[in-house]
This record gives C-alpha cells, structure tokens and sequence, in this order.
C-alpha cells in the first residue's frame, strides 16, 4: 500500500478497514447471544422472541459485507493456483500483471455493487422497508443496507489498492 | 447467440478463469454479469448483482455457517478436538496406519457436533496433521486424510447440506438428519480400509522413509476419561438438544458454539485477545465461504436465465436414457460441477430441475438426497476447486504446503467415496431405514 | 409469425398449485389464444422454484427486469404492498378463496390506492392468488377453544397475530420446520394450510386436525415489468390479460375443492397411522370465543399505515363489504370498531 497513499492516510485507512471488520466480528457474537437468547425464551418463557430468524439473516449479510475488505487484505479469497505458482516463479513480472487484471476486476465489481446498492438504500429508506410483522416487531432495514454499501465499497477500494501494489511489482520487476 | 449459447460460452470462459488463478468469487461475479448483460442489458445485470449482494445470503439457514465455525475454533483452542484425536490415536497405536484411522474415527465423533465440513477440516489440519507428521507420515497422506474425513461433517447430522436439501426438495430436515447416519459410519469403515489398503500397498505415499521413532504420549485411564467429557458433553448438547426438542438444526450452531465457548472458559484457555481473534478468524473463513455462495448463486442465475439447466435437462433427462440413467448421469454431473463450483451452488443448480424428475421416476426422496450429499462432497476434495482443501491450506499457514499435494493426498479418498455411493444405490436402506422408522 | 422471448419465473417451485397453474393455466390459455391467430407466438424461458431469485425478492426482481413475468407474493411485502395485506388482518371472514380473488380483482379496479401500490413498482398485474383455508394441526387432541391456552404453536410470520388473546404462544418457524419443531417438542402444533401440510407431512406429527376454519388469504400476484409489457404487440397484451382472467378464476375454483381433496387425502393416507388422523370442526361458540378474545388486529393495521398517509380504513372497509356482498358472514365485523 505504498503506492498512491502517504503513510497518514494509509494509517487512517487502515484503522477504518479493521473498525468495519471488528463491527463485523462483534456481530457474530451477537448473532450467537440473540440465537440462544431464544432458545432460552421459547424453553422457560414458551415463546420465540420476535424477529430473530430475520434479524439473524441480516446480520449474517452484513458479517459478510463488512470483514469483505480485510478478508481481501488477508488474501483469503478461494481460487485455484495451478498456473500462479509456475508463472511466478518462471515470469514474475507477468504473474504480478495477472494478479494486477484480477484485482481490477474485482475492484469494478464489487464497486459497481457499493454503487447501485445506493439505489436499494435508497429505495428501502424512501418505501420504509422493515422486517418483522407489524403488530409482532418489526425494524427498518436502511440502517443494514447502509452498511451493506459501505462494506462493499471499501472492499471495493481495497481491490483497487491491491491492484495498484501488483502493478507497481509488475513494472518494478520485482515482488 | 442465443441464450443457450451464451450460457454455454459462459461456463468454458469460468472455468478459465478459474483455471488461470482468479479468485472463483471474482471469476463467476464477471462471467455472470457478462452473461445477464448479453442476454438481457447491462442495468438488468448490474441490478441482479446488486440484488444477490443485498438478498441472497439474507437466508437464517446460512446464520449457522459463521456459529459452526466458530464453534470448531473454540473447540480446537480449548483443546476438544485434540481431546478427540488423542483418545482415538490412545486406542488405535497398535493398528497399522492408527493416525490415520485415528483422524476419520475422530472426525466421525467431532461430525456430529459441528454441521460444516469446514470446521472440521480446520481443526483436524491443525491437531491431527502435525501429529501425523511429527509420527513419520508423509504430509500428502496427513492432509489427505483431513480433508478426506472432513466430508463426514456433513453427512453425520447435524449438516449444513442436509438442511440445503431438506429446504429445496421440501423434505423434513429431522429425517434428513436422521438418514445421514447409516451412511456415515458407512463412509468412515470404508475410508478406514482405504488407509489400511493404502499403508499396506503404496508404503511411500503413507510414510517418510525410514521408521517412527516419536514417541506417543502416556496417558492412563483417568486421562483417557477426562479428554472425552468435553466432547461428550457437547455431543450430548447438541443432539440432546436437536432430539429432545429444546432446539431446532439451525440454532444447534448457536448453542454448540456457546456450549464450546463455556467449556473452553472452563479450561482458562480462553482470554480476551484470543477470543477476538478467533472471532477474527471465524470472520475471514465466513466470508471467504459465503461471498463464493453468493456469486455462485448470481452465477447459477445467470445460468437459469440462459436457459442452459433447462436445456440440460431436456437432454440428459428426458432422453431414452431410462430412470437408472438418469440417476447415474445425475451422479456425474454433480461430481463434474463439484470439481468447479460449491455444494451448496450445485445443488441449487441442479435440484430444481433433478428433483421432479426423480420423483417422476419414483425415487425415494430421502434416498436421493443423500446419493446428492455424498456426491456433492466429493466436490470438496476434487480439484481444480475443493473447499476443504483450501481451507486446510488456510488454515495450516505453511507456505511450503502446495494445493497440489493435499488434492494428490485426497485422492484414494475421492474413491472410497465413490465406493460408498455404489453401495448406498445398491442398498438404498443404510440411507432410509432409521429414518423412515 | 414472429416469436416473443419471455422469461417466466417464481421463487417456490411449480409444485405450489398457484405456481405450477402459471403454466398449466395462464401461458397455456396465452399460447392457445395467440395460435388460434396465428401471427405470434412465445417462446418461454421457466425459471420456477426460485432459480432466479427468492421469495424475498419477488416484487423487485419483476419490477427491475430480472423477471419478464413472476409471481409476487405480497405477504413478504408488506412494507411495499401494505394494503394488500389486509385479508391476513381481518381473520375468520370468508373461507371460499374464489370470492376472496374475485373481491380483490374488483377492488384492484375500483380502489385506486390498491391499484397503485402495485403499479406504482413498474409492472401490470395479470392475475391474483390467494391461499386455501387456515386451521389447527396438533400432536394431541384439542378440546375446544379454551385448551390453547399455554400451547405452543408454530406460526409463520404474520399468522402469529391470530394467537394473540388466546393464550397460546406463537413459535416462529417455516413449512419446512414445521416438521421437526413439532416432532422435537419445540411446538405442539401448527396453525397452517392443507395445501402445505400435505407435501410437508406433518399430520404423521401432528394428526389431529382441528377444522377452525380461520379463513383464507390474498397472497399475491402474476404481474408483467411494465417495460415488457410495453413493447408487446397489442393481440399479446389482448391475449395476456384474458389468460390472466382465466388464471385467477381457474385458480380460486381449484383453491375451493383442492383443500377439501387435500383434507381428504391425509385423512386417508394417516388411517394406518397410530394415532390415526382425525378431523375434528371447532364448533361456532368456540371460533366465536377465539374472534372475541383477540385484539382487534385490523385496527391496529390500518391505526398503524393511516398513521403514514395510507388510505387503510376505508381500504378494510371496502374488503369486508365485497366479502358480505358476497354471502360471506365474517365471524367478526373488525370494520365496525375501526
Ligand atoms: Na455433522
Ligand atoms: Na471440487
């Protein structure tokens, strides 16, 4: 993350990249608690608590957009390295552009979701979208779809941050 | 093009993409997004890819992955998984090729309290391969037989998958639970022949040259007795729990994860640090395993709106390849799109299309559904894309550990695998009987 | 003759009465009316059973263009389509699902707020559905209206509200956890449709079948994206809104005779059963205790979206005076106290 970022804005970056993830982190936990917390309620009480099936189904999408970008970081995103190991080693420079292409795409990807997920907020905030049952619970999804878009759109960047890195190895010749 | 053809262009040009190295989550988002905007425009394409990031994991089946996760790093910090491991290796040292024994017997015990073979695959290559090892095995051997046994997650209830079919073929998830048991303990005798068979016949791939010297551990009857409470106590929790009615499949994740956490608490071999990064942890396998879920789910959109599934269909199905061929066509096609995309995708690719026409063929449903299960694992040790040995090779961390050999060492298991699901056709009760009691 | 592409799709599969008749029902009418002219014909692409998208995007994904046709199921819109929920507020009206969907479609053309909750999502409704008729599926016999008191009762979503006052407490869950939550203890019972309770098998766990008769509820839409529908040539969209009209039709009649064959049917399949499954009315004092003892749900709908500038009051009204029109006694006048 040399290229394109002065070391205070690299801090800065940084530090809001591991805040998404740690709210992402915490929210397992929570899932975990709202889970047993009915199981609890249902047993001594006799009855579900409202909501958490589609309380528990949101957090889980959230989880998932907001750790997107330090999972990036981590280089933990599944693929196959039946060509990458041998190009690495035989033509390094080419490797690094491959990785380079692949990192672009998935910047343009995943930002062409952060972006048109501004519409669904949009559209979820403008309606009053909510999950629940009127009458039983129910909770506005903006909040979430917020989320969703912010996580999205700094994996997004992420990607792209990565791309520049593999870029400047590919011209450098070096890795 | 038409529709088909671009659905068609569409699957040759993944499995490219794949095979050059594109991370798979990455690869299906553009080919699927290419296809849609071919196929219609590229606002409905942008729009349809939005729709999957936003609604297509907001499923609270899916809420377990994360729980069953966590709860398998839990136990392997507090110690249970090893636990399990050291009892089974206690009891089979005497037994050719006992480790690896050792590694499927435990896996069977662990599978049914974790529903994820991912979890076990990410505790087993952290206990049972650097034991294995350290005991003279080759590491092709010791990560094959990881990932092979990991399988049994799965298919010994609780299951992730078994839940995916219960909901998409509208079967009961309790008696799809309750089939997958025979199978499973099916399974786990024949990958224990395939090691013995393999330790007698192809010495150099199960040892290093040269012999073991390491010693084992010494423990007594007490200590065989107190390493096995926690995992019976778990397992007590949890199919307790799921069978006495206090909890159903999908929050026994939530209640075996807090269960793990007590008893780790328990242990002191929890503070506060390792707790986070295990959540941490828990965090990037979630992710890594859920965004693929979540393309391959735009990916086989794009796919049903090609057309392709349909026209498969036509083709294989309702040809004169008769109900058997048909079964067995099936079969391959699972094992085929195993080696490139998830189970839980394959299954929602094929099962809307599969499951009428088995009915129509007059299968029994529970029966198909776990020649379906055990058929899409094969796919998590099949290359060039196999779920758990990638996530042996996360979650071992060695960069000397090449994909390549761990595939190579869960080869001999892919068989025994495709052994089991003979049999299970040949013997359709090892599948429905408890079940159907 | 020209050929139309149309993609076709829903989030549950063909299997779903309402689902399989898109099929059976309005493309086949579509096709047979388009062939007897001979100038057009359509070449569907089926995407059913959710390969598409899933039944919490039903609306959306029509709307956006995922779909060229779908089925929208309202029930998971309420935030969109707040007064197509009224029926599932208004319980114990009406049983008969044919004049429920004929209500709905001529409210669809005189009441202009309903109309526009639809049409304002960029799409043209062609044809309505509905459910079959709602009663109680329990593990034990059930002795009236005053044993529910202290029970557990799987209910899904919305369905909860019809246990508030009775005593017996709502348990979350879906057709396909019905099953086990009943079988586990987790409920002792479900307050579901035949029509699910069949396929699912739930009267081997839940064999006693107390005929309440909670009445039936409007579940939705076969609707077009408008931009489609647009570009359609005229003799299609002619064709299209007549197949609509048969479907609906087709539809609620099936609804009327399929629910007692179903009832039938698992009566006939849990004979051998032990215990054998029985049917059993829940006699008129006892639904009449079960309506009075609730709050007044319909109330609180239309309080609650009044409150947000929906025209919800005179919308119930209006719902409750076509079921009366009809012959329909509801148990309950919920309009009268709104
Ligand atoms: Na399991
Ligand atoms: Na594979």
């Amino acid at each position: 993350m040399k290229l394109g970022m002065t070391g205070g804005l690299r801090r800065i970056w940084s530090l809001a990249v591991d805040g998404l993830a740690a709210m992402g982190t915490l929210l397992i936990g929570i899932l975990m608690l709202i889970i047993c917390a009915d199981i609890v309620a249902r047993n001594l009480m006799g009855a579900s608590l409202p909501l958490v099936s589609e309380l528990g189904a949101l957090l889980l999408v959230m989880i998932v957009a907001l750790q997107l970008a330090t999972t990036i970081r981590a280089n933990r995103m599944a693929r196959t390295e039946l060509v990458s190991i041998p190009l690495e080693n035989g033509a390094p420079r080419a490797a690094a552009l491959l990785q380079a292409v692949f990192s672009v795409c998935g910047a343009g990807l995943l930002g062409a979701i952060a972006w048109a997920s501004v519409r669904v907020f949009t559209k979820d905030y403008d309606s009053g979208e909510f999950i629940g049952t009127p009458g039983l619970g129910t909770l506005p999804t903006w909040p979430f779809r917020a989320l969703i878009l912010t996580g999205f759109g700094f994996a997004a960047i992420e990607c792209a941050l990565a791309a520049l890195r593999h870029l400047r190895a590919a011209l450098r010749g070096a890795r | 093009m038409s529709p088909v053809e671009i659905g068609a262009y569409g699957i040759g040009a993944l499995i490219l993409l794949i095979f050059i190295g594109m991370p798979i989550g990455f690869g299906m988002l553009l080919v699927s997004f290419a296809g849609v905007a071919a196929i219609r425009n590229d606002t409905v394409a942008l729009r349809m890819m939005t729709q999957v990031a936003n609604d297509s994991l907001e499923e609270y089946l899916f809420a377990v992955v994360p729980l069953f996760v966590l709860m398998g790093l839990l136990v392997t910090i507090s110690g249970v998984g090893r636990d399990t491991f050291d009892v089974f290796e206690r009891l089979l040292r005497r037994v050719t090729a006992g480790l690896g024994i050792a590694t499927v017997f435990a896996n069977a015990v662990f599978a049914s309290i974790t529903g994820i073979s991912i979890a076990s695959a990410t505790v087993f290559s952290r206990v049972a391969v650097p034991e294995m090892v350290r005991h003279g095995y080759t590491r092709t051997f010791a990560t094959g037989v990881v990932a092979g046994s990991s399988v049994l997650g799965m298919l010994i209830p609780p299951s992730l998958l078994m839940i995916v079919y219960a909901v998409l073929a509208e079967e009961s998830v309790g008696r799809m639970f309750l089939a997958g048991i025979g199978p499973g303990l099916l399974l786990s005798l024949i990958f224990s022949l395939t090691i013995v068979l393999l330790a007698r016949t192809r010495w150099g791939f199960v040892f290093e040259p040269g012999s073991d010297a390491a010693d084992y551990t010494n423990f007594t009857g007490g200590d065989l007795l107190r390493k096995s409470v926690p995992v019976i106590a778990l397992m007590g929790l949890v199919l307790g729990g799921l069978y006495g009615g206090f909890f159903n499949p999908t929050e026994a994740g939530a209640a075996g994860a807090f269960g793990a956490l007590v008893i780790a608490l328990l242990r002191r071999t929890l503070d506060r640090g390792t707790f986070w990064r295990l959540l941490v942890e828990t965090g990037q396998i979630t992710v890594s395993v859920l965004f693929l879920i979540l393309a391959a789910t735009f990916f086989s959109r794009m796919l049903a709106l090609s057309g392709v599934p349909r026209e498969l269909a036509e083709f294989f199905l309702e040809g004169p390849v008769g109900h058997w061929g048909f079964l067995l066509i099936y079969l391959g096609l699972i094992i085929l799109l195993g080696c490139l995309i998830d189970s839980i995708s394959i299954m929602l690719i094929l099962l809307p299309i599969a499951v009428p026409v088995a009915e129509a063929a007059g299968f029994d449903r529970i029966w198909f559904g776990v020649l379906t299960v055990v058929a899409v694992e094969m796919g998590l040790l099949t290359p060039p894309f196999g779920l758990s040995v990638y996530t042996i090779k996360s979650a071992m961390d060695d960069p000397d550990l090449r994909v390549g050999d761990v595939f190579r060492g869960a080869l001999p298991f892919v068989g025994a695998m495709l052994l089991c699901l003979a049999i299970l056709i040949v013997f359709p009760s090892i599948a429905t009987w408890l079940a159907r009691l | 003759q020209e050929t139309i592409n149309l993609t076709v799709a829903s989030s549950h599969p063909t299997v779903i009465p309402w689902v399989g008749f898109i099929k059976s029902h309005f493309m086949a009418k579509t096709d047979e009316l388009l062939a007897a002219k001979g100038n057009y014909k359509i070449e569907w692409n089926e995407a059913f059973g959710g390969t598409l998208y899933k039944a919490n995007a039903t609306l959306s994904s029509v709307e956006e263009g995922v779909t060229d046709i779908g089925w929208v199921f309202s029930f998971l819109e309420a935030a969109k389509l707040p007064l197509s929920q009224a029926s599932s507020y208004a319980p114990f009206s009406t049983n008969n699902p044919a004049v429920q969907l004929e209500v709905m479609s001529e409210l669809f053309e005189t009441n202009e707020a309903f109309r526009n909750e639809w049409e304002s999502h960029n799409l043209k409704v062609l044809g309505f559905t509905g459910t079959d008729g709602y009663d109680l599926y329990t593990k034990a016999p059930l002795n009236g209206f005053a044993a529910l008191n202290g029970m557990k009762l799987s209910a899904p979503g919305v369905l909860g509200n019809w246990l508030r006052g009775t005593g017996a407490n709502a348990v979350d869950g879906a057709l396909t956890t019905f099953y086990t939550d009943i079988q586990t203890g987790v409920s002792d019972g479900v307050l579901s449709l035949a029509l699910g309770v069949l396929p699912a098998k739930i009267y081997e766990v839940a064999p006693y079948i107390t005929r309440v008769d909670m009445g039936v509820a409007y579940s939705g839409a076969v609707a077009i994206n408008r931009d489609t529908w647009d570009s359609l040539p005229e003799e299609v969209q002619v064709a299209m809104i007549e197949a609509g009209k048969y479907y609906t039709k087709s539809h609620g009649e099936d609804l009327v005779t399929r629910h007692e064959a179903v009832l039938n049917k698992m009566v006939e399949i849990g004979a051998g059963q032990n215990p054998a499954v029985t049917i059993t009315p829940m006699s008129e004092e006892d639904r009449q205790a079960w309506v009075n003892a609730m709050p007044n749900i319909a109330k609180e709908w239309a309080d609650g979206l009044e409150a947000k500038g929906v025209p919800a009051r005179e919308f119930m009204k209006a719902y409750l005076d076509g079921v009366r029109a009809k012959g329909e006694k509801p148990v309950r006048n919920w309009d009268d106290e709104l």
